[in-house]
């Protein structure tokens, strides 16, 4: 059997996709770690071992994301962009704008029905506008990441948060707590912060429907909420938003493949 | 095997302002600008020799930002930085124009930090109007009476016409160069010109114009052209004096074909009128000729589309004669005169259906990983 693999290292979690033809075998995803090489080289040794295939059945494997140079066995790299867009419009052929919230920076951009990439713009240089707010307030509340959204839903008050760059974020976050709000109160704010800013990077692109939230922040769904709330549009969320990317990559290395 | 030139090239950019070191050494008066707005020619007429102060995007700006404040554009504190670090302790003075607020509001610490035996300022106005020229060209007599004052020397007429015929000779030689990028793919690269172009403002005019002579020969006897085929791809922009944005596209399988920038077109390509009044001729030059957003224009055709094509005409123009594929506007943060006008700008680019990036940048190596990912998505975008 001939396979394929898409592999998407982002700077904080890498993603792997194994499909034969256009059916998913395996997917996995893990902590990037600080071993770009070594995590890379696992996550295909555990794809494979997944779905029972060998590494010579991959025909074509396409790297993505922050850590892609890192992959010392694709045979191509293209940007996450490029990649995020293919594998949205492939799990949601609807989709014509779509926002990222990553770790490292957040992004939006726009792509016709073949998921080929329009525009794009991608936040700040700082941390500014990206996922990485939400750790950081999780680290302050003694909380998990993954709590946050749920958590933020629970809110009964609305508590305005200024601050869109996550290294300010950790103090405003103790002023507000020292002003007595509620955790669930605050983490509402700071997500209608961050919903804001991926909003607005939206909005400079033009937002045409359907509009999607894609990456590891789509997981929260006090972030999908908020951001709802920000836009007025629905929010489309496709199924493992955060391994899109690496799906993209995937699809793009059957498109490599083929004669 | 590579061009012997180059290898002198590469070696001057690298070690920029070797030359310079040795010529002051000899006794010749070295005065340094950061600017395209100073009129170097009246320099070369006073005996002396331009030098185009850098910045490097590789060293932390330390020492200068403890006597210049951060709102300053990173561009100006890495030159600053790196001149209160000694690196252009060779220089005799520096002249500074009003380019940019940025400019102006650190003149004086330019000049007490620095501490030169000459330091000018040249107020360039920043309309371009009928009697912006009048008040340019007194301006211009008395910045050069400040260098014969310096020199304690006389600058005559002919001194400038001859200084304005090897300025001009430059400027033609670096025409030149530009039109080896016309094919495609070109035949010199975009890194390649800009080291070239860089070394160049860190000599003396002949020796510029001998280097650019040697060049043009090598590149002439190319058979190969140094790049694959690739999007070409035109930069929008400030002085980007450090290779390593033109690097990245060129590393991603494209070609910079043709810019706007300071250091780029913008010094090396508009001529000086010869045969009459010179000072009058300098003042055409640097306030017509050199488009830069720090000037307003006047809007002589009264619309929308008359104001672009007063302001952003230039980048049409390059556009089409070097076939550009896409543009990338590159805006350091807080550069006020690009930063400015960047929805203006970007809706030039819709307006002649170039396709644009747009990156507002530090100055500073830090940024070459989010560089690389927007260029490339770029280049797999309009690919």
């Amino acid at each position: 059997m001939q396979c394929v693999l898409g592999i998407d290292m982002g700077s904080s979690c890498t993603k792997g996709v194994l499909m034969a033809g256009t059916e998913v075998l395996a997917q996995v995803d893990s902590l990037s770690g600080g071993d770009f090489k070594l995590t890379a080289d696992r996550i295909r040794e555990e794809l494979l071992a997944r779905a029972h295939v060998s590494a010579r059945s991959i025909s074509h494997t396409v790297a993505t994301g922050f850590g892609s140079k890192s992959v010392s066995y694709a045979d191509s790299m293209v940007t996450d962009i490029s990649c995020h867009a293919k594998g949205v419009i492939h799990l949601c052929p609807t989709v014509r704008t779509a926002v990222d919230a990553g770790d490292l920076y957040s992004k939006a951009f726009r792509m016709d029905e073949k998921g080929n990439l329009q525009n794009f713009l991608l936040s700040g240089k700082c941390a500014g506008g990206s996922a990485r707010i939400l750790k950081v307030v999780a680290k302050v509340l003694q909380l998990n990441v993954e709590e946050l959204g749920d958590l933020a839903l629970k809110s009964t008050k609305k508590v305005e948060f200024n601050t869109g760059c996550a290294v300010f974020a950790e103090s405003e976050a103790v002023s507000r707590i020292a002003e007595g709000v509620s955790k669930e109160d605050l983490l509402a704010g700071i997500h209608r912060a961050l919903a804001a800013q991926l909003n607005a990077l939206a909005v400079r692109l033009g937002i045409e429907k359907d509009y999607a939230l894609v990456g590891g922040g789509a997981r929260n769904a006090g972030l999908v909420k908020a951001l709802e709330a920000v836009s007025g549009f629905l929010i489309v969320v496709p199924s493992h938003p955060h391994m899109t990317a690496a799906l993209g990559a995937a699809l793009i290395a059957a498109e490599a493949g083929r004669p | 095997m590579k061009d012997d030139v180059f290898a002198k090239v590469e070696n001057q950019y690298v070690n920029y302002g070797t030359r310079a070191r040795e010529l002051q050494k000899q006794g010749q008066k070295l005065i340094g600008y950061i600017c395209s707005f100073v009129p170097l020619e009246i320099i070369t007429a006073a005996g002396c020799v331009p030098f185009r102060v850098r910045g490097d995007i590789r060293e932390p700006i330390t020492q200068g930002d403890t006597l210049m404040e951060t709102i300053v554009c990173p561009f100006i504190r890495s030159c600053f930085d790196l001149s209160v670090k000694g690196k252009y302790d060779f220089l005799s003075g520096m002249v500074i124009p009003h380019g940019c607020d940025s400019m102006v509001r650190s003149y004086s610490t330019w000049n007490y930090s620095l501490n030169l035996p000459y330091f000018h300022f040249v107020n360039t106005p920043s309309v371009v109007k009928e009697s912006s020229f009048e008040f340019f060209e007194e301006e211009l007599k008395t910045y050069k009476k400040s260098l014969e004052r310096f020199t304690g020397r006389t600058v005559t007429d002919a001194d400038l016409a001859k200084a304005i015929r090897l300025h001009n000779e430059n400027r033609n030689k670096a025409r030149a160069l530009y039109d080896f990028k016309k094919s495609n793919p070109p035949m010199i690269s975009g890194v390649e010109l800009a080291k070239v172009l860089t070394v160049g403002s860190s000599l003396p005019v002949t020796e510029s114009n001998a280097l650019f002579d040697e060049v043009i020969a090598a590149v002439s006897r190319r058979k190969e052209p140094p790049l694959k085929m690739g999007p070409r791809i035109l930069v929008d922009g400030p002085c980007v004096d450090n290779i390593e944005l033109m690097k990245i596209v060129e590393d991603s399988g494209a070609s910079v074909v043709a810019d706007t920038t300071c250091n780029g077109t913008r010094d090396a390509l508009p001529r000086t009128d010869e045969g009459g009044d010179p000072i009058k001729a300098l003042a055409r030059r640097y306030l017509d000729k050199i488009n830069c957003p720090k000037t307003y224009r006047d809007n002589k055709a009264g619309t929308f589309e008359g104001d672009a094509e007063a302001r952003f005409g230039d980048i049409g123009a390059y556009a089409r004669e070097f076939k550009a594929d896409g543009a990338i506007l590159y805006v350091y943060k807080f550069c006020d005169p690009f930063g400015f006008e960047v929805p203006a700008r970007k809706a030039y680019y819709e307006s002649i259906k170039v396709p644009l990036l747009h990156i507002e940048d530090l100055y500073s190596a830090g940024t070459i990983g989010q560089l690389k990912t927007r260029i490339q998505a770029f280049l797999e975008m309009i690919g």
